[in-house]
């Protein structure tokens, strides 16, 4: 599936989706969850928080 | 390059070339204690901003030619969180350009001095609104 594919069932641009897969934007819990469904999968399967770089 | 980028570095060109010159004029030529309201200033001043306005009205049509479907966009969440970002930071630009253009310009200036004062604080705050946008859009953030 494609950037712009994502963006566009998700309801962000594919420059949003770009930004997201570089870790330079956090998406809201929405967004976040809107992914996961998309690619029918549990949340933490897409996203993960790593406390060692969020220290 | 998103449209929105695109639309932020076309303000800061439009300002750059329009108000750029204007207030390299102005500084040039040492403001005589005309009376209000001088002509010749306004008249600059009337003239950088149609320039201003044309340069922006043709810009966006070109953009909007070029990338229809981007522009009907509605703003998504990262393009709200970056609008917000160059919006507060060009707030207090604003904010500390007012102080000194409403309250204490007065005590030593008067006339053009002033509302010269006011429009390139004006200015310069919305060069730090679009130059936030472009920075943010460059670093994906």
């Amino acid at each position: 599936m494609s950037q712009a594919e994502l963006g566009q069932r998700i309801g962000v641009t594919r420059q949003t989706i770009a930004a997201i897969e570089a870790g330079k934007y956090s998406p809201s819990l929405e967004a976040a969850f809107r992914i996961a469904h998309v690619f029918d999968v549990p949340l933490d399967k897409v996203f993960q928080w790593d406390v060692k770089s969020s220290d | 390059m998103p449209y929105r980028e695109k639309t932020a570095w076309l303000s800061l060109l439009a300002m750059a070339v329009t108000f750029g010159p204007y207030f390299t004029m102005t500084a040039a030529r040492s403001l005589p204690n005309e009376p209000m309201p001088n002509l010749r200033q306004l008249g600059l001043f009337a003239v950088t901003a149609i320039v201003q306005l044309l340069i922006l009205g043709a810009g966006h049509l070109f953009l909007r030619h070029g990338a229809v479907q981007e522009a009907r966009m509605p703003l998504d969440e990262r393009d709200q969180a970056i609008m917000r970002r160059s919006v507060s930071s060009a707030y207090y630009v604003l904010i500390a350009g007012m102080i000194l253009v409403g309250c204490i310009m007065p005590f030593t200036s008067s006339g053009w001095k002033i509302i010269n004062a006011a429009v390139f604080m004006i200015i310069a705050a919305e060069v730090v609104h679009y130059g936030v946008v472009v920075f943010s859009y460059r670093r994906q953030a």
